[in-house]
C-alpha cells in the first residue's frame, strides 16, 4: 500500500517535472538533427516586480554554426519575438561575443559554434494573479556549414509564481555571462577616438591593459545603411592599436561606429573579451573628461572671461568701467589698487563659493552650479532687492557710505572707502554671473564636480582669474584708459542710465520669480521692494550731515522698521503661501512637460524624444529656445521625425531633473539630449545650439532608428 | 621595444597584408573576366560592352536563392528585363565539393526546371569571377552599366530573410536601380549589403 502510494507521488513529481521542464524543439535536416532550441530561466520561480533573466539556448551539430546580431559577409542574426502577457517586460537580446571566422574567398562572419546562450532580462508586473506563468517565443535562426538551412521554433517556458525564488541553470548562464561584451572602460583604462580618413574610419584605441592580448580585433555593428569592409589592424604598439573599418557604402558623414573591442590570448580564444565602443563623438566628448586637468582649468579661465560678456553682468560691467574712468583722473597706484580690490572681490567670491561647495559635497547634499542660487527663489529676492538699491543709488536717490568699522576693518590704508567699494563691486558682478553658465564653464564645471576639493578650488580660482583678468590688465596698463572719454558732466547723465540697465536686470529677476511663484508671488515680492525703495529715499531725504544724531537715529529705527514688517507681512505672509509654479506654466506650441515616466513611456512606445533641460532664469537656455528651437527649420524637423518633444523645467530646482543633469556630468541648465530610441545611446548636444547641429543629429538619429 | 612587442607588430603587418583586398567600389571600372555557359559556349563581360549587365550570384541549394526562384521573383525580373535589352548573366562560384556547386548537366536541368529568363548560366567552379567582385553571398546583385562601371552593388530586395512571403513588401534594389540607369538617371541606391549564403569558394 505504501509502495503504491509511493510510486503514485513519485509519478506526480515526475509528471509535474516534465511539465515544467523547458520544452526543446529540434530543427532536422536530412534525417540529421542540426540546432536544438529551448527556453531557459536563471531562476526557478517568477517573484512579482523582480527582474529574472531568460535565455535562449541553441545547440548546433559540430561544424554547423547560427550568427551574431551583426552576421558579417553572410548569414542572418538570430531573431527572439516574445508573446508576453500585458504588464510584462522584455530587455534586448544580450549577445555573447561571437567567434569570427573567414572562409576562402575572404569571407568573414561573426557567430556561434556549439552553442549559445543569448539572454534577455524579463521584468514581471508587480502583482500576478496566477500560480504560474508561461511564456512563448518565436525563434528564428539560420545555421550554416556548407550550406545554410533557415530554422524557427515556437518555444515554451513556464514557471511557477512564488515570493521567493532561487538560481537556476547557474553554471550554463555564468558561462555565456563571461562572454558579454563590457562597455566602454575609464579613460585611464582606455580610450577611444574615431577619424575619418576617405572611404575608411580609424579607431585609436590606447590601452595599456591591451598589451597583454596578442590577438585584437574590432568586431563592427553598423546601421543598416552602412556597408562595411573587412575591419583590420592596420598598426598595432605596445599601447596603441590602430583599426582601419573600410566604409563601402558612401555615407560621408559617418564619423563613428559602433562595435567591440574583441581582445584574446588567441583569435576566438575562450578567454576572449570586448569593449563597446563608445557610440558618438559627441557623446563621449561631453562624457569622458579625456580632456587633462590644464585643458579644463584653461576653460574654466575662458569662462570666466566670458562671463564678462554674459548679459546678466553686463551692466555691473558697465559700472565698474565707469569706475575705472572715475579712477583715470587719479594716480597710477590707486587705480591699481582698485583693480586688485574689484579682482579680489570677484576671487573670495568663487572661492568662498569652492569652500561651500565642498562642505556641502562633503556633508552629502545633492546641490548644482548656478542652479543651487537661482532655483531659490528667497536668493533671486534677495539680489533684486540688491540690483534695487543699486539702481536707486545710481538715480541719486541716496548715497552709499559704507559703515565707517566694516571699512577700516577691511581696508586700513587711505582712499580705503574706494577700494572696499571695488571689493563689492568685483562681488556683485560675480553674483550676478553664476546663472549664466558659459558654455566652456559646463563643461570645466561638470568635470571639477566630480574631483576632489583640491580640484574645485584651482577650478573656480581659474574661473575668478579669468572673469578678473581684463580689470587686472586695464589697471596694470592704465595708459590704456586714455582711450576713454574725460570726465564732465555727462557721467551724471551716464550714472542715471545704468541706473535703467540694473532695473532691466531686475525686471528679468522678477521675470523669474514669476515663473517660480506666479503672478501673485511677483506682485508680493515687488510690494517689499517697493517698501525697500521708500527706506532708501528716507535715508537720503532725511539721514543729511546736517542732521543731528537723535534725528538721524530715528529716521534709522522707522526704515528698519518698515523694511521688517513689510519684510515679514509681504515675505513672509504672502510670498512664502504661494504655491510653487507648476512647470506647465512656461510651455508652449508642442512641447509637454518632463517627467521620468513619459521619457520611459515615450521610448517604450518606440518614438524618439528630444529633452530641453531649462530654466526661467537661464538666459542661454532662451537664447537657444528663441533662435534655435523655435526656429521653423528645426519645428518643422522634430514634426517630420514625428520627435516628441520635452521640456524639462528646472526653475526651481526639481531633485529629479537635477539628478539626472547630474548623470549627463552637467551641473545645470541648459542641456539637450536627444533619446533616439529604447535602446540607442542619448545624443548630447553643446550648450549654444546651432539650427544645422540639430537638423544633422536629428537626420543621422532617425536613420540609427530606422536601423533597427 | 619588448619581443612581445615586435611580435604583435608583425603579426598585424601580415594580417594587414592578408586581408588588403578590396573588391571594385561602386563607380569603378567592372573586372572582365570569361567564363563557359552550361552549353560549353563562352561568355565574356567585355563581348556586351554598351549594354547593360546584370551578375547575379548563385547557388541552387541555398534557402535565399530558393526564396527568389521559388516564388518566381527571379525569374520574372530576369524575363522583364532581358526583354528590354538586358544581358543578365547568373554565376555560381561555388568550388567543386561544396554544396551549391553544379555540373554543365545539373545546370541545364535547373534552368528548364525551375523555368528561368536568365542570358546564360555561368559555371565559375575557379571562383575567379566572384573573387573579382568581392561576392560574398548568393543572391549576389551586380549591375554594370554600358560604359562598363559599375552601377550598382549588393542585395536583390531590402528584407534579408528567407521566407518568400517577405518579398511582396520588400524594394527591390534591383528594379528600382535597373529602371534609373535605364532611363540615363543616377542610381540612388547603388550600394546595399547583400544577404544569403556565403559563396562556397576554393581554397587559395
Amino acid at each position: 500500500m505504501l509502495t503504491a502510494f509511493r510510486l503514485a507521488a513519485y509519478s506526480i513529481v515526475c509528471l509535474s517535472l516534465f511539465a515544467l521542464a523547458p520544452q526543446g524543439q529540434g530543427q532536422t535536416y536530412q534525417g540529421k538533427e542540426l540546432v536544438k532550441a529551448e527556453l531557459l530561466s536563471d531562476t526557478n520561480a517568477v517573484v512579482p516586480g523582480k527582474p529574472f533573466t531568460v535565455g535562449l539556448l541553441l545547440r548546433m551539430a559540430p561544424g554547423w554554426h547560427t550568427y551574431w546580431k551583426f552576421s558579417g559577409d553572410a548569414g542572418l542574426p538570430t531573431e527572439l519575438k516574445w508573446k508576453l502577457p500585458a504588464g510584462w517586460k522584455v530587455g534586448e537580446i544580450q549577445w555573447p561575443i561571437p567567434l569570427k571566422t573567414i572562409d576562402p574567398g575572404d569571407i568573414q562572419t561573426y557567430g556561434y559554434e556549439n552553442e549559445v546562450l543569448l539572454v534577455q532580462e524579463i521584468t514581471p508586473p508587480a502583482q500576478i494573479d496566477n500560480a504560474s506563468v508561461a511564456f512563448a517565443a518565436d525563434a528564428n535562426w539560420l545555421v550554416c556549414e556548407r550550406i545554410c538551412i533557415p530554422g524557427s521554433a515556437t518555444l515554451q517556458l513556464e514557471l511557477p509564481t512564488s515570493t521567493t525564488n532561487e538560481p537556476k541553470n547557474t553554471d550554463l548562464f555564468a558561462r555565456f555571462r563571461r562572454l558579454l561584451p563590457q562597455g566602454w572602460p575609464e579613460p585611464k583604462i582606455a580610450t577611444a577616438n574615431w577619424t575619418r580618413a576617405g572611404s575608411d574610419l580609424r579607431l585609436s584605441v590606447k590601452s595599456a591593459t591591451l598589451a597583454g592580448y596578442p590577438s585584437a580585433d574590432f568586431y563592427p555593428l553598423p546601421g543598416v545603411e552602412t556597408v562595411v569592409g573587412h575591419p583590420r589592424v592596420e598598426s598595432r604598439s605596445a599601447n596603441e592599436i590602430v583599426f582601419r573599418v573600410p566604409l563601402e557604402s558612401a555615407s560621408k558623414d559617418l564619423s563613428s561606429m559602433q562595435g567591440l573591442v574583441v581582445f584574446s590570448q588567441r583569435p576566438n580564444g575562450n578567454d576572449r573579451a570586448g569593449w563597446q565602443t563608445p557610440i558618438s563623438a559627441i557623446a563621449s566628448a561631453s562624457s569622458a573628461p579625456a580632456h587633462g586637468i590644464f585643458t579644463f582649468l584653461f576653460f574654466g579661465f575662458l569662462g570666466g572671461i566670458i562671463l564678462n560678456l554674459m548679459p546678466c553682468v553686463l551692466p555691473v560691467i558697465s559700472l565698474k568701467i565707469f569706475g575705472s574712468i572715475q579712477h583715470a583722473g587719479q594716480n597710477r597706484r590707486k587705480i591699481l589698487r582698485s583693480g586688485i580690490a574689484f579682482a579680489g572681490g570677484i576671487f573670495t567670491w568663487f572661492v568662498g563659493l569652492a569652500l561651500l561647495l565642498i562642505a556641502l559635497k562633503a556633508a552629502g547634499r545633492e546641490i548644482t552650479w548656478g542652479g543651487f542660487q537661482f532655483t531659490n527663489p528667497y536668493f533671486v529676492l534677495a539680489l533684486s532687492a540688491i540690483v534695487l538699491v543699486f539702481a536707486l543709488n545710481l538715480f541719486g536717490v541716496f548715497e552709499i557710505s559704507l559703515p565707517q568699522g566694516v571699512t577700516r576693518g577691511l581696508l586700513s590704508s587711505t582712499g580705503g572707502q574706494q577700494e572696499a567699494a571695488s571689493f563689492f563691486q568685483g562681488l556683485f558682478a560675480t553674483v550676478l554671473a553664476t546663472p549664466c553658465t558659459a558654455p566652456f564653464l559646463g563643461t570645466a564645471l561638470g568635470f571639477a564636480f566630480a574631483q576632489s576639493p583640491a580640484i574645485i578650488l584651482s577650478m573656480f580660482v581659474a574661473i575668478a582669474g579669468g572673469m578678473s583678468a581684463p580689470y587686472l590688465l586695464l589697471c596694470a596698463y592704465p595708459a590704456w584708459l586714455r582711450f576713454l572719454p574725460k570726465p564732465g558732466p555727462w557721467m551724471l547723465h551716464l550714472k542715471q542710465f545704468m541706473g535703467f540697465l540694473l532695473l532691466a536686470t531686475l525686471l528679468f529677476l522678477l521675470y523669474v520669480l514669476g515663473a517660480q511663484r506666479g503672478l501673485e508671488g511677483a506682485i508680493w515680492a515687488s510690494c517689499f521692494l517697493l517698501v525697500i525703495s521708500i527706506a532708501c529715499w528716507m535715508k537720503g531725504a532725511f539721514i543729511l550731515p546736517t542732521a543731528s544724531v537723535a534725528e538721524r537715529t530715528v529716521v534709522r529705527v522707522i526704515m528698519l522698521v518698515i523694511v521688517l514688517v513689510s519684510g515679514v507681512y509681504f515675505i513672509g505672509g504672502k510670498f512664502e503661501s504661494t504655491n510653487i509654479s507648476s512647470a506647465n506654466s512656461q510651455l508652449r506650441g508642442d512641447w509637454q512637460a518632463f517627467t521620468l515616466e513619459r521619457l520611459q513611456a515615450e521610448l517604450e512606445q518606440g518614438h524618439s524624444v528630444f529633452v530641453d533641460f531649462t530654466a526661467a532664469w537661464c538666459l542661454t537656455c532662451k537664447f537657444n529656445e528663441a533662435n534655435v528651437l523655435e526656429s521653423s527649420a528645426v519645428r518643422q524637423a522634430f514634426q517630420r521625425h514625428a520627435i516628441v518633444k520635452l521640456k524639462a523645467d528646472w526653475t526651481n530646482g526639481d531633485p529629479v531633473i537635477t539628478k539626472l543633469l547630474q548623470q549627463f556630468g552637467r551641473p545645470g541648465v541648459p542641456l539637450y539630449v536627444l533619446y533616439p530610441g529604447k535602446s540607442e545611446e542619448p545624443i548630447v548636444f553643446p550648450e549654444l545650439l546651432t539650427k544645422s547641429i540639430i537638423l544633422e543629429k536629428l537626420e543621422t538619429a532617425s536613420r540609427a532608428v530606422a536601423a533597427q | 621595444m619588448n619581443t612581445k612587442t615586435i611580435l604583435i607588430t608583425l603579426t598585424s603587418f601580415i594580417a594587414g597584408a592578408v586581408f588588403a583586398f578590396d573588391p571594385p567600389s561602386v563607380g569603378s571600372a567592372a573586372p572582365d573576366f570569361s567564363l563557359t555557359d552550361a552549353n560549353g559556349k563562352p561568355h565574356s563581360l567585355s563581348q556586351y560592352k554598351g549594354k547593360t549587365v546584370v551578375l547575379e550570384w548563385f547557388n541552387p541549394e541555398c534557402p535565399f536563392v530558393k526564396k527568389h526562384y521559388g516564388s518566381g521573383n527571379m525569374q520574372k525580373l530576369q524575363q522583364e528585363y532581358t526583354v528590354k535589352g538586358v544581358v543578365w548573366l547568373t554565376i555560381d562560384s561555388n568550388a567543386p565539393g561544396t554544396e551549391g556547386n553544379i555540373t554543365p548537366e545539373e545546370a541545364q536541368k535547373i534552368t528548364a526546371s525551375w523555368k528561368t529568363h536568365q542570358t546564360a548560366l555561368l559555371l565559375d567552379p575557379e571562383g575567379k569571377a566572384g573573387r573579382a567582385y568581392g561576392a560574398k553571398n548568393t543572391p549576389n546583385m551586380v549591375i554594370i552599366n554600358p560604359e562598363g562601371k559599375i552601377a550598382y552593388e549588393g542585395a536583390i530586395d531590402s528584407k534579408a530573410t528567407p521566407n518568400p512571403a517577405d518579398i511582396p513588401n520588400s524594394t527591390n534594389y534591383v528594379k528600382a536601380a535597373l529602371d534609373e540607369s535605364l532611363t540615363g538617371k543616377p542610381v540612388t541606391t547603388s550600394q546595399t549589403k547583400p544577404y544569403g549564403c556565403s559563396v562556397k569558394y576554393k581554397s587559395s
